[in-house]
């Protein structure tokens, strides 16, 4: 294999990208020249989101052969930081790739330039999340530091339209509040439960909706940018593809992929699960009334003892620790690890706050203080209503988008190249062995084995 | 010429230090020159052959050697270190330690006594490859042509032995170390470089596998004097290697090792290539590289090596290296940017491609003088009188590093001149 490629390469006239993974994905011919209309204000935004650092990329390849989920067949991240530096935008926020890193930064420790290609990744990601979102002004505000108060102001405004329209709406539908005989101390005075029901029902219902528009645009912009052909590995069906990245996601098997992301992935595990375990509960109160299992009395706020009450304090402990786990592993090894930007601890310090002040509700109104659990419980609607409305548009859109990304991956075939890579490392391993059977470490070595 | 009177100091005896010794003694200049070494020649000497026209370094030595021996002007103290300069330019003092050899050089020595011996030292000349007895000769064209002892490695029984047999006054357990205090004029440093140390290297394996060398290492493989009398070979298993990879930029252009170029590793690299052509026909070697950096007139060195069919080049700096527990094999992991696609390619051999390191960093400079970032020496901005040159300035190849010297000499020259 002479590399004609460097010899020919210099006779080449005007710029032109030669690259098999830089040509047009609908181009057919991989010599055509690439004409590359930088996106000026997008490389400026990268570094405005806090990544200045990887114009120093000297395309050596390091980050994408030191990646150990990387497959072989165009591995990132060394393409997406050539596409970063040409501010290639369009190809970037189509790229379901940069949704494949799971952000160890063991590229970015190993970078010989310091061009932080980890970080480089995840500002992208944010940067595709605030692309495809819809409306986009609300995903624009998230990333704007200055209008915190107005993310803030939402929230508590529809929250106190809500509580204000109470009284009025429960006269003319006949509401009467249910103050059963076993319902001990409620809340319910103050925030009844149709009223959050029905109202959080609706945001939730909403934000999906939202997000689906945005993930719509994304899947469509992938199949263009990146379709299944280009893959030679087969894809698999979208129903398949959605269950195996399901189980993914549940597993965590690809996050812990990752060697140098341990403490990640127990992170966000622990963060998954306490979500997971608080929205069962949260789905559980939402059907009581049609719910078959439930009918009959039953006693709010849950007991201590109620499996559902410990469910949930059991998800509300699993969350703290997570995003406790998160905050350290920000601040841990500064050369290990990122920092993170604004957007990455909006969404942190949120989920941080919603759980002090659960359990500061909790506690409060275990010792009965009046209006102070009031207030904190209407703080906390406060910022769990931001999640929710924010959904679409904050760090917690990788739900969304990352998902998304990994459907696609399944379904174009990316993630079999991936699987590819891996069977190749194996057999490349075994043939070695194969090769040794005469040294009698090998051979005592496979007897061990069988 | 009243100027004649002081002298210049010369610290470092490799290439660039001979060359500033014998240009300005040549016109009538007093030149001390120091080394630390046993011997002058520096890390040339160390080479096999010199790029681009392959010719090896001992045919230029025997000549600067003779320039040196007949020239009654310079000077030479080998086993020496400058510890201190003071003063001001044109008159500056400086102390001179010398080491004991325990080598009187009265009488000639000869292997026939050192293999009596059973005390053994790593052979620094080879890298450590193998050892030598603890009396031994640097190398083979060593100036001065003169055994060295390793007094502080010799065994109670050797130094009996060594009093037996060797003829009275040929070694004297008992030398000291000296000082000598001397007045010159100007200073030129020439303190040279090291390799990068490859045990930096974790993930490219430098110092666990014993199928990864570096490209110094290659050199001393390849020549007659080194550890194998000139045979390429594995470590593990002595056998001559079918597939070999070069790692360009091993530890170089690298915030986490060197953060520069050195210049000089690629052609070194391309030279090895050739060298394995010539002894191993059939040889298949693959170069990886982030860019092919060979200026000017090398640049044809590399063309001509692109229409070899053995010979490879893959753009990618490689990123990581495993080695086969069984075979010893390597296998390389490195992304081909241009057809972007991640190879994990086998190989019997890897030569690691480490650039140079300012010797200055290891010692203290006997004055305080400017340094950049990585311990070189910034060169126009050496206090006046002093003058640094070669790879103590930055890294650079031989021809670069004489032309350094000479201009150094001449600057030198002036400044004794300029008291009158």
């Amino acid at each position: 294999m002479a590399d004609t490629n460097a010899v020919n390469s210099q006779a080449e006239p005007q710029v032109t990208m030669r690259e098999s993974s830089q040509t047009i994905p609908e181009s057919s011919d991989e010599n055509e020249p690439v004409f590359i209309d930088p996106d000026l204000e997008f490389i400026q935004t990268l570094r405005k989101r806090g990544v200045d650092t990887y114009k120093k990329c000297m395309q050596c390849g390091t980050c994408s052969a030191t990646c150990e989920i990387s497959p072989d067949f165009e591995p990132f991240p060394r393409k997406e930081m050539s596409w970063a530096s040409w501010g290639m935008k369009e190809r970037l926020m189509a790229d379901p790739d940069v949704w494949l890193c799971y952000h160890c930064n063991d590229c970015s420790t190993q970078c010989p330039r310091g061009a932080n290609p980890g970080d480089t990744l995840a500002v992208i990601r944010q940067e595709s999340i605030q692309h495809w979102a819809f409306p986009r002004f609300l995903a624009r505000w998230v990333n704007e530091p200055q209008s915190i108060l107005l993310l803030l102001g939402i929230p508590t405004a529809l929250l106190l339209l809500a509580l204000a329209l109470k009284v009025p709406i429960e006269e003319a539908l006949g509401i009467i509040p249910r103050m059963g005989d076993r319902i001990v101390y409620p809340y319910s005075s103050v925030f009844p439960h149709w009223l959050l029901i029905s109202f959080f029902l609706f945001f939730s219902f909403l934000s999906l909706g939202l997000g689906m528009i945005g993930i719509g645009r994304f899947w469509r912009a992938m199949k263009k940018a990146f379709p299944p052909d280009r893959y030679a590995a087969p894809g698999k069906g979208l129903f398949q593809s959605t269950l195996v990245t399901l189980k993914n996601i549940f597993t965590h098997d690809d996050f812990a992929k990752c060697n140098k992301s341990f403490s990640r992935t127990w992170s966000h595990m622990s963060v998954f699960f306490g979500f997971t375990a608080l929205s069962l509960v949260a789905l559980w109160i939402i059907t009581g009334r049609i719910n078959p299992f439930m009918q009959g009395d039953f006693v709010y706020p849950f007991s201590f003892l109620s499996p559902w009450k410990i469910l949930a304090n059991v998800g509300g402990i699993a969350l703290l620790v997570g995003i406790g786990l998160m905050i350290v592993d920000r601040f841990k090894i500064k050369e290990e690890t990122s920092i993170g930007n604004y957007f990455d601890w909006m969404l942190i310090a949120t989920i941080l706050l919603i759980v002090i002040t659960g359990y500061a509700t909790e506690a409060l109104h275990y010792y009965r203080l009046e209006p102070h659990r009031h207030l904190a419980y209407f703080v906390h609607l406060v910022l769990v209503l931001g999640l929710i409305l924010y959904l679409p548009y904050s760090k917690l859109a990788h739900m969304f988008f990352r998902t998304t990304a990994l459907i696609y991956a399944e379904y174009s075939g990316r993630k079999a190249e991936l699987s590819k890579t891996e069977i190749a490392i194996q057999e490349n391993a075994e043939q070695n062995t194969d090769q040794s059977t005469t040294e009698p470490q090998a051979a005592a070595a496979k007897a061990a084995n069988s | 010429m009243n100027a004649n009177a002081k002298s210049i100091l010369i610290i470092g005896g490799g290439i660039a230090g001979i060359t500033a010794a014998v240009d300005a003694a040549e016109v009538g200049y007093q030149v001390i020159l120091v080394e630390k070494e046993a011997y002058l020649g520096g890390r040339v000497m160390q080479m096999h052959r010199y790029f681009p026209k392959m010719c090896p370094p001992t045919c230029g030595f025997e000549i600067n050697v003779r320039r040196i021996k007949q020239n009654p002007r310079i000077t030479v103290h080998t086993l020496a270190s400058v510890e201190e300069i003071s003063g001001e330019p044109g008159n500056f003092k400086a102390k001179v330690k010398i080491d004991p050899r325990y080598v009187t050089g009265v009488h000639a020595i000869d292997d026939s006594i050192a293999e009596q011996l059973q005390s053994e030292r790593p052979n620094d000349f080879n890298y450590a490859m193998e050892n030598t007895k603890a009396l031994y000769l640097p190398h083979d064209m060593a100036y001065p042509p003169m055994y060295v002892l390793d007094r502080e490695i010799l065994s109670d029984t050797d130094v009996e032995r060594l009093k037996h047999i060797c003829p009275a006054d040929t070694i004297d357990m008992e030398m000291m170390a000296k000082t000598l205090e001397i007045e010159v004029g100007s200073v030129i440093i020439a303190t040279g470089w090291k390799p990068y140390d490859t045990t930096n290297l974790d993930s490219l394996g430098g110092g666990q596998f014993q199928n990864v060398i570096s490209n110094v290492m290659l050199e001393r493989l390849i020549a007659p004097g080194g550890p194998t009398q000139g045979k390429i070979v594995r470590s593990s298993d002595d056998q001559k290697p079918g597939n070999i990879a070069f790692v360009q930029c091993a530890g170089s252009r690298d915030e986490n090792h060197l953060a520069y170029c050195s210049a000089v590793c690629c052609m070194a690299s391309l030279k090895h290539v050739r060298y394995i052509r010539e002894q191993y026909e059939s040889a298949k070697i693959t170069v990886f590289y982030i860019d092919i950096r060979t200026i000017g007139r090398e640049e044809k060195f590399y063309y001509d090596l692109l229409e070899d069919e053995n010979v490879s080049f893959i753009k990618g700096k490689v990123a990581k290296i495993n080695e086969d527990a069984s075979t010893k094999n390597l296998i390389l992991d490195v992304e081909d940017t241009v057809s972007g696609e991640t190879l994990h390619q086998n190989f019997d051999m890897v030569v690691l491609a480490t650039g140079m390191v300012p010797n200055g960093i290891d010692f203290e400079l006997p004055i305080d003088l400017p340094v950049d970032d990585y311990g070189f020496l910034i060169g126009e901005a050496s206090a006046e009188g002093i003058y640094s040159v070669g790879c103590a300035k930055r890294p650079c190849d031989v021809s670069r590093s004489t032309k350094d010297s000479t201009a150094a000499a001449l600057k030198a020259i002036q400044q004794l001149n300029r008291g009158d």
